[in-house]
């Protein structure tokens, strides 16, 4: 891991075209503020972390999947599909 | 016209039909291309099924079919693009605690075939929704 120190109004750059600028700080926080080209996704890792398993756990339960469980989900959305229509 | 295998079944699709993620999914690069197969006998249920990668499978239904309000964003963010969108469901072998995860959906431009993941920030949709609602 490459470690760098900077201070509030410094920058760093990744790749060619992301930059992240240290906003400021202010006890243990620090603001930073991203310049990325939109296809690029920025998240917080948390919520980055919460989807990879969450797409993973979904993974795993497509592997052991029950017809049976399948079939219930399968009626029931059509049943109530046919209740908002009446 | 090629062969993807689902649970042992042989699953014919077209080259065109292949929908690209470009960074794959979140967790998931294996998920770079992958074909949308809808479960006749388990309707509206999908699944999506990397062709490259037999174990990457999910079983994807579109969300408007089971929560009629759901609106992930605003239709200015999409413009004229036609899209669909799918959620990624987690089904449990007690089907009553099987989830979807409306915060971060799945949505293919069905003109380029390309799909992302969405993640909305700030919003009222779980990543866990009960399917089952009371």
């Amino acid at each position: 891991m490459l470690v760098l120190s900077r201070r509030s109004g410094q920058k760093i750059v990744i790749g060619n075209e992301v930059v992240v600028d240290v906003l400021g700080i202010s006890g243990d926080g620090v603001r930073l503020g991203i310049s990325a080209p939109g296809e690029t996704s920025v998240h917080r890792y948390e919520v980055f972390a919460e989807i990879q398993e969450a797409n993973r756990a979904a993974e795993v339960a497509a592997d052991d999947l029950e017809n049976l469980a399948l079939g219930n989900l399968s009626e029931m959305v059509r049943k109530n599909k046919d209740n908002e229509a009446i | 016209m090629s062969v993807i295998t689902i649970k042992g079944k042989e699953v014919p699709y077209d080259e065109n039909e292949v929908i690209t993620f470009a960074e794959g999914l979140i967790g998931m690069p294996e998920m770079r291309r992958a074909v949308l197969v809808p479960i006749d006998e388990f309707k509206p249920f999908c699944w999506l099924a990397s062709v490259e990668s037999e174990k990457a499978r999910f079983i994807v239904v579109d969300p408007h079919e089971v929560f009629a309000g759901y609106e992930p964003f605003q239709a200015e963010q999409v413009g004229d693009a036609s899209v669909q969108t799918f959620a990624i469901v987690k089904v449990s072998s007690d089907w009553q605690k099987t989830t979807v995860n409306l915060r971060a959906p799945l949505v293919i431009n069905t003109e380029t075939q390309i799909g992302a993941q969405l993640i909305l920030s700030d919003s009222k949709y779980q990543f866990a929704e009960s399917l089952v609602q009371n």
